[in-house]
């Protein structure tokens, strides 16, 4: 007993004490709800049995239930249309102003860092002030794009099922840019410079350098990016409420919406455990490539 | 021959990106300032024609925001508490050694950061509901928003702590203190600064935070300014002022808390977030 309490003030136990308090509330938290999850999956989980231990088991029929609704293939394909927009919009543009940003003029620094506000801001808000710029009618977008010449008409970004995925989609690119761009940043200022004088000694333009030198030195932080927009936009759910709340006809339901919906509007706990362990098998595949990418980052 | 100075020419651009990336903030104060029919003006105005900011007390009042707001208020501050409580000792243990169990740590708190809210709320609702946690709903979003916090708050920590010498924790060994005397008067103070602007983050995320609350809390009087924005929020909302004055009322202190830290806050977030 003596040795255990002179460990914890003076060796290894202090250490021990201080990692498992977390790790315990982290598996109780999060590491029980998840494996709780899968098996709900398997479950028959009704408003009755909601608050008891001892459910059938159904076997395969959640899934086979959830795969067979007819929203099934447009939620997928609305998935696909929100992380795939959204990641290469945010990579584009966050890579840009990065690029931008890394030149040398006054207040660089700090014109770049007023960009991250759109991170801190809670997503239900900006849902607001996006769900109003994208209005159809009186909305400040079409406005613009009707002075610039770009449209005629008046573009229904959330009433229309053929865009109501963008309009959130958009809304998200907005809100995931700045964050991009400051990991970029960071990945640029980590080139050592001389790499291009030489190169321009050489006689190499400005794309030859970009594809040559900028592009392979950030090899590992594009790869930790993109997983990071994966995970991060599959994570995104407070637009959805704010901006169409999934409609018009589930034209803008995504598979992190769609889950909820099971679970809070249809009470049916069951399928949203189900389709939330289908889009977990998603996030996994991300957080591999997404640790592996820092990790490459860390040891060099 | 007089030549344009570049870096001048940069900053005007780098200004006029700025101020196109954050129309969308402008364009929240304008709108609550508008009266109800220039709000539907087509073409819109971009500076309101009577600035009437009477619309600021009435949604204040009409929307019970000072219930709202302190309801978020004790979240955030719950979520804080408790992440900086446990996430701290966990970050600076993971920054001191090298080894394959701390590598493991590593990977699981990497592996738990991506879990999404939308994912965990249903498990955690249903546990919840088991263990009769519901009827203590704010405590349960406590709960449930710190194990979200508390992953991405230690991996940023952690780099905070890999900045500390371990010199000057060895030297206060030597000089007799325990490990808790050292942790705490040596290593702690010297990482102050990023734990800080950790916990500040960690408390704006809370702050805002949406889906836990909107699923768990079902008595008004505890919900937080979220949940209240979202009760007259959706596809087919026409009380724009109004909206857009809470919107603004919401998140004007965090944003001006953002503008004021703004340095710190970067610097905290780019040192951690790539390690």
């Amino acid at each position: 007993m003596r040795r255990i309490l002179s460990s914890i003030t003076d060796g290894k136990g202090f250490d021990i004490l201080l990692v498992s308090l977390t790790m315990i509330f982290l598996i109780v938290m999060a590491g029980l709800p998840l494996l709780y999850n899968v098996l709900m999956s398997f479950q028959q989980v009704d408003m009755f049995n909601l608050g008891t231990f001892s459910r059938p088991f159904i076997g395969l029929e959640n899934y086979q239930d959830v795969i067979s609704q007819p929203e099934f293939g447009l939620v997928m394909k609305n998935t696909a249309i929100f992380v795939f927009g959204s990641i290469i919009g945010q990579f584009c543009f966050g890579f840009a102003l990065a690029i931008f940003f890394m030149a040398k003029f006054p207040f660089a620094s700090t014109i770049r860092g007023l960009f991250l506000v759109s991170w801190v801001m809670p997503g239900l808000v900006v849902g607001a002030l996006w769900g109003f710029i994208l209005a159809g009618d009186y909305g400040v977008l079409n406005a613009i794009l009707q002075a610039l010449g770009v449209t005629n008409g008046t573009m229904f970004w959330k009433s229309d099922p053929n865009l109501s995925i963008w309009a959130v989609t958009i809304a998200n690119i907005w809100l995931g840019l700045a964050f991009n761009m400051m990991l970029l940043s960071v990945g640029l200022a980590g080139i050592p410079g001389d790499l291009y004088e030489a190169a321009e000694l050489d006689g190499a333009n400005g794309w030859q350098r970009f594809s040559t030198i900028t592009l392979p030195m950030m090899r590992a932080t594009i790869g930790a990016v993109l997983a990071l927009g994966l995970i991060y936009t599959l994570q995104q759910f407070d637009l959805f409420p704010a901006i169409t709340e999934g409609g018009p006809a589930n034209s803008s339901s995504v598979a992190q919406y769609w889950a909820w919906q099971w679970s809070f509007k249809l009470f049916d706990f069951a399928k949203g455990a189900t389709v939330s362990v289908m889009m977990l098998i998603f996030v996994l595949i991300a957080s591999i490539v997404y640790v592996w990418s820092t990790r490459h980052e860390v040891r060099g | 021959m007089s030549r344009v100075p570049v870096p001048k020419l940069l900053f005007v651009l780098a200004i006029a990106l700025a101020a196109i990336y954050l129309f969308p903030l402008y364009w929240m104060y304008v709108t609550s300032l508008k009266g109800q029919s220039e709000i539907f003006a087509n073409p819109p105005t971009f500076w309101p024609r009577n600035p009437d900011p009477s619309i600021y007390p009435e949604t204040w009042a009409r929307r019970n925001m000072s219930v709202f707001l302190w309801n978020s208020v004790v979240i955030g501050s719950g979520v804080t508490a408790l992440t900086v409580l446990l996430g701290t000792g966990c970050a600076y243990v993971l920054a001191r050694y090298r080894s394959v169990w701390i590598d493991i740590g590593l990977f699981a708190i990497l592996m738990l950061q991506v879990l999404p809210a939308s994912v965990m709320i249903t498990p955690l609702y249903v546990g919840f509901n088991q263990l009769g946690l519901l009827n203590y709903p704010r405590t349960a979003v406590i709960l449930a928003a710190s194990a979200k916090a508390i992953p991405f708050y230690i991996v940023l920590v952690r780099a905070t702590f890999m900045n500390v010498p371990r010199e000057l924790e060895e030297a206060a060994l030597v000089d007799g203190n325990s490990r808790w005397g050292a942790f705490f008067f040596i290593v702690l103070p010297l990482a102050r600064n990023g734990i800080l602007v950790l916990a500040i983050l960690t408390f704006m995320q809370a702050f805002g935070e949406y889906i836990y609350s909107k699923s768990i809390i079902t008595t008004q009087a505890y919900q937080p300014a979220s949940v209240g924005l979202s009760g007259f929020l959706g596809p087919n909302s026409t009380d724009w002022n109004g909206i857009m004055a809470y919107a603004a009322i919401y998140v004007t202190p965090i944003v001006a808390i953002f503008v004021i830290l703004q340095r710190r806050i970067v610097a905290g977030l780019t040192s951690g977030a790539l390690k």
